[in-house]
């Protein structure tokens, strides 16, 4: 995919048109604190997108106990949010596609101001089924939408500037920034290795080191290195634009419905102590720390055997496959069983956390490994939360480094890593005026990160760096 | 008064390329001259060609130009640049003899029919409704004419410098153009000050050379023109030699004297051509700089000394010239200087160096703002062929990023404008690999003989070169069977042994091969010359590369090929932002592309373009 117009990857018109008509996910619907991340008296929480209202039914109720999707549009209505963690007083307003700022149905909810009570009601609504919006999308919606007039260019213009100003600011997405940085210090570099390469060209006869191929060699290792090491994020980024996806197994009757309910804070399996009680998978989504987990529970499965007949070999693979995390689930009074093997030897290759469930009747199980957690006390949920969490924390994202959630920034730090890489297999038997052809679209490729495609910066460069001439 | 079709006001590297690119394709032209002793004089250093100058000749010559025959004829010493870093940048260079160079090309326009010659001064631009309609001169002569092409160089109210001997004339002692600037002022044109400079010429016989490294020139290369059957041998060489700490101390000591930094110089100098005391000033760690020495003329011993362009004052250009080992007993026979001229902003031209502003009238050379021999030549050739096209009613061309130097060239200038002397650089051209002096046939004499610049006898030679690389190129996919010459040849150049043979394709694709040294020892094919194995075999060697850069061209082609009309009233389409119809509306991009190139317009605003056109 390329430029609408020319097809081109590094078209500045694509880098635009990319950013406006990012469509991957229009059709999501799109939760922010839209008074940014300041201790305001009030906050504004924001959900735009064609399940907007229906994900503020499950919040919000007015005095009148009127859900949001029996408000009128466009009247502010006192009432309550309900979260898992409080209830507060609230106000809500509704607009009805296409009469709203985006040209979706879109839904604001006032509520006292303090980052906990809104943050409270943004993961709320993650927990039902929205998306944390990126920076700057609402207005791009309000514009794909029509609702901002395309001819009105400095509107257009905002949006873009938007978007890197308020990566800087914004506290959530310190994510695209840190990219940004890293593409641009890329950037940086090979515009360095292309001047000390191009001056070589243009003035081959002057008193200066040229640089050496095993030297250009050398830098581009350490450029590609550290893109590689970038890239290796992109895993964990897709996690946090998709969410992470959990499957609970663990033979009948271990409590998997009851740590379900426990996770979500609400009642969503029936928990009967028949074993088998729940005959299929359920599914529900929950958030950890603003990131979206949907967790698939596999309750009623009897023993592998009967996992397998009941879904099919096909579909229980898929289930495992599918999942990025297993939570094995263990029954902490008693020991462990051959059946317990034999679960644990079917997700054991995959990604997983050892539970003993049941902590509140007694603690028997030989599994050192496990966490301890009483899906009736509530005893060790949140430090399983918080592994979960663990798991798809980059390292990176800890030290305020970069993820990268972006499939398009993804691709475009592929294609650059492809030249570099490309360039150093190349180098020691080609001539370096066809190198500096990969190195020229690395860099324009990263250009589509930064914005930056031109080459006139390589020039300033010679100028700044060498000296030369009659 | 006698009436022309076109005028050609200046006979410098882009006057006598244009004069030639008129009259070549019937113009009846005149070409006004301050004296046909500076007609393409050499007034800074005595050589042609150089990293991508090299291309912009033979580019000049596909397109059926002068100046490369020109420089073909009257080699000193020729060299090829780059050898090693890949054909994409070789880069032919030739010292030339000046005063051979300059009488060489005073004969051919002389010599060329519908061109006359006239010593005198264009004085004042005549329009009429915003056309060129007529020239008047100095000598208070007018001309009535369709198009004028202002070739003025660096004359245009120029005055030189050196130390406080300020001089109002034009480079080398000649005079200047005095009344010009005052008419395109009247016409609209903004007035721009640009400088730059040359070094002393010592007398030869005053230089002890054993201090000095010899620079031998190449055998066995290429030419400048395609039109050329055997280059001239070399008869000259050049010196290499450094300044010393003596030298620093000397410029150092004196650079309250320095025009350049007592404020003298007001002009903006470029960067790539900075003279010996900006170079000590900027790059102060450095110790020592090296200098070329470089034969002028086989008429006399005079020597051109590369790196030491200064504007010092004479007793210290003296000093600083005796510190150089060898030089201590060197004789001047011209001081240093720089020069200061008016300029236009390239921006108020079209790609076909037509000015927006007046019809008719086109603008070459470094009155453009750019600095140079061979860039000078390029925009001479395509604004006098653009207005004998236009004379003769037929569509001007626009040559693109994509088939020529010169079209980065123009491109560059007229949609990015420069702040600074512009200088071709093979940096700039963005498919360098495509671009290579060796074909520069294949990209432009077909557009030259379309236009009916390229003559006759050219187009046979080149039609039949194209040929015969076709038919080389099938040849190439043959295998060679596995033989002791094969494995020897592939040894020699480093490579492993190929026992089960390999075709000729793959041979060119092994590193360090070289079709025409191969075929020299394997005896693969006969009856083709160097140029044509060459092509083909470069051809096959970065066929992937190529192909690369081919993708490249094709993803932008769209937005170039998207057309804006001449007259297009930017501030018409409602919503682009002030900022942008101000740059749109002043430089008038013939593309989208081109818009999307000028510095200031977003892609926001292309995209807001786009939808209104």
């Amino acid at each position: 995919m390329g430029c609408l117009f020319c097809y081109s990857t590094t078209c500045k018109l694509y880098f635009l048109l990319y950013n406006i008509f990012d469509m991957e996910n229009l059709s999501d619907t799109i939760v922010a604190i839209s008074t940014g991340s300041t201790n305001g008296a009030i906050s504004i929480v924001r959900l735009s997108g064609k399940n907007a209202i229906e994900i503020a039914d499950g919040l919000f109720e007015s005095a009148k106990h009127k859900k949001p999707s029996a408000l009128p549009a466009r009247y502010l209505e006192l009432g309550k949010v309900k979260t898992k963690g409080f209830v507060e007083q609230a106000m809500c307003v509704v607009f009805r596609a296409p009469a709203s700022y985006t040209g979706e149905d879109l839904v604001e909810i006032q509520c006292h101001g303090g980052l906990k009570i809104a943050h409270g009601i943004v993961e709320e609504c993650i927990s039902l089924g929205a998306r944390l919006a990126t920076n700057g999308e609402f207005t791009k919606r309000a514009f794909i939408n029509g609702k901002m007039s395309l001819a009105s260019a400095e509107g257009v213009m905002d949006i873009i500037n938007a978007e890197s100003d308020a990566q800087v600011r914004a506290g959530y997405n310190l994510l695209s920034g840190g990219l940004s940085k890293i593409a641009s210090e890329a950037q940086d570099e090979l515009t360095d290795l292309m001047s000390e390469i191009e001056v070589s060209f243009d003035y081959p006869e002057e008193q200066i080191e040229y640089i050496t191929k095993a030297n250009t060699k050398q830098r581009l290792k350490n450029l590609s290195d550290k893109l590689q090491k970038t890239l290796d994020t992109a895993g964990a980024g897709n996690l946090i634009s998709n969410g992470i996806n959990v499957l609970i197994v663990g033979k009948p009757n271990v409590g998997k419905s009851s740590l379900l309910n426990k996770l979500l804070d609400r009642e969503r399996a029936i928990v009967t102590d028949i074993p088998g009680t729940t005959r299929d998978t359920i599914e529900d989504s929950f958030s950890i720390n603003g990131i979206k987990v949907k967790i698939i529970d596999t309750a009623g499965i009897h023993d592998t055997t009967d996992m397998v007949e009941k879904m099919g070999v096909d579909k229980a693979k898929n289930l495992i496959d599918a999942a990025d995390i297993v939570l094995f689930v263990t029954d902490a009074s008693k020991p462990l069983t051959d059946e317990d093997k034999k679960i644990f030897d079917l997700i054991k290759s995959k990604q997983h956390i050892e539970i003993a469930n049941k902590a509140d009747i007694s603690h028997n199980n030989s599994n050192k490994k496990a966490i301890v957690v009483s899906s009736l006390t509530g005893e060790g949920i949140e430090e399983l939360k918080q592994e979960i969490f663990k798991r798809f924390e980059s390292p990176n994202l800890v030290e305020g480094g970069v993820i990268i959630t972006n499939e398009r920034h993804k691709q475009a730090l592929s294609v650059a890593l492809e030249n570099i890489n490309n360039a150093i297999r190349e180098i020691d038997c080609q001539t370096l005026d066809l190198i500096s052809i990969d190195l020229k679209l690395a860099y324009s490729s990263l250009g589509e990160i930064t914005g930056n495609t031109t080459g006139e910066d390589i020039i300033d460069a010679i100028f700044s760096k060498f000296c030369l001439g009659k | 008064m006698k009436n022309f079709d076109a005028i050609v006001v200046g006979g410098g590297h882009a006057g006598a390329e244009a004069s030639l690119a008129l009259a070549r394709t019937g113009i009846n032209t005149l070409l006004v001259t301050l004296t046909k002793e500076s007609i393409t004089f050499l007034a800074c250093n005595p050589s042609i060609g150089g990293t991508a100058k090299g291309h912009l000749v033979c580019e000049i010559d596909a397109l059926g130009g002068e100046m490369g025959k020109n420089a073909d004829a009257t080699t000193l010493q020729l060299r090829m640049l780059n050898l090693g870093k890949g054909p994409a940048v070789h880069s032919l260079r030739a010292q030339v003899d000046k005063n051979e160079y300059h009488r060489n090309m005073q004969k051919v326009l002389e010599h060329t029919p519908n061109l006359t010659i006239l010593e005198d001064e264009g004085a004042e631009i005549l329009t009429n409704n915003g056309e060129v309609c007529g020239l008047t001169t100095a000598h208070g002569k007018t001309f009535n004419c369709k198009a004028i092409v202002l070739c003025c160089g660096v004359y245009l109210n120029s005055r030189t410098i050196t130390g406080e001997i300020i001089r109002d004339q034009g480079p080398a002692g000649f005079s200047n153009s005095k009344n010009l600037t005052k008419s395109l002022i009247d016409l609209g044109f903004e007035i721009r000050r640009f400088k730059t400079g040359t070094p002393p010429r010592l007398d030869g016989a005053s230089i002890d050379y054993s201090k000095f490294e010899v620079q031998k020139g190449d055998t066995n290369i290429q030419t400048f023109s395609f039109l050329t059957k055997r280059a001239k041998p070399n008869t000259r060489v050049c010196y290499l030699g450094y300044t010393t700490a003596k030298t620093k101390q000397i410029i150092l000591d004196n650079l309250d004297k320095a025009p350049m930094y007592s404020g003298v110089i007001t002009g903006l100098g470029p960067r790539y051509c900075p003279s010996i005391e900006t170079k000590i000033v900027r790059f102060s760690d450095k110790e020592r700089h090296q200098i070329f020495l470089e034969p002028e003329t086989n008429d006399n011993n005079q020597i051109y000394v590369q790196g030491m362009s200064t504007s010092m004052p004479m007793d210290i250009q003296h000093q600083m010239i005796e510190s150089v080992a060898g030089l201590e007993n060197a004789k001047f026979e011209k001081y240093g200087y720089a020069i200061e001229y008016d300029c236009i902003n390239p921006l108020e031209l079209y790609p076909t160096l037509e000015s927006k502003k007046v019809k008719g009238l086109y603008f070459a050379g470094q009155i453009n703002g750019t600095s140079g021999y061979e860039e000078a030549g390029a925009q001479g050739l395509v604004a006098g062929l653009n207005a004998s096209l236009a004379i003769r009613g037929k569509e001007q061309i626009v040559l693109s990023r994509d088939n020529s130097y010169i079209g980065v060239l123009i491109d560059d200038l007229t949609t990015k404008g420069t702040n600074e002397p512009y200088r071709m650089m093979t940096s700039r051209a963005e498919y360098r690999l495509l671009l290579r002096q060796d074909n520069a046939d294949r990209r432009l004499t077909q557009i030259g003989y379309n236009t009916g610049l390229v003559s006759e006898e050219r187009y046979q030679i080149f039609c039949k070169k194209m040929q015969k690389i076709a038919k080389l190129k099938e040849k190439l996919s043959k295998t060679i069977a596995p033989s002791k010459e094969l494995d020897e040849y592939l040894e020699s150049i480093g490579e492993p042994p190929a026992p089960r043979g390999l075709t000729i394709d793959n041979l060119c694709k092994r590193a360090n091969s070289d079709l025409w040294q191969a075929n020299k020892k394997l005896k693969l094919f006969s009856g083709y010359s160097k140029a044509e194995v060459t092509e083909a075999g470069i051809d096959a060697k970065y066929e992937g590369y190529l192909r690369l850069q081919q993708q490249m061209i094709d993803r932008t082609k769209k937005l170039e090929e998207k057309k804006i009309p001449k007259d297009f009233d930017f501030s018409s389409i409602r919503g682009l932002r002030i900022e942008a119809i101000e740059k749109l509306n002043k430089i008038k991009p013939l593309s989208v592309g081109a818009a999307s190139r000028i510095s200031g317009v977003n892609p926001a605003d292309i995209t807001i373009l786009l939808m209104h056109l």
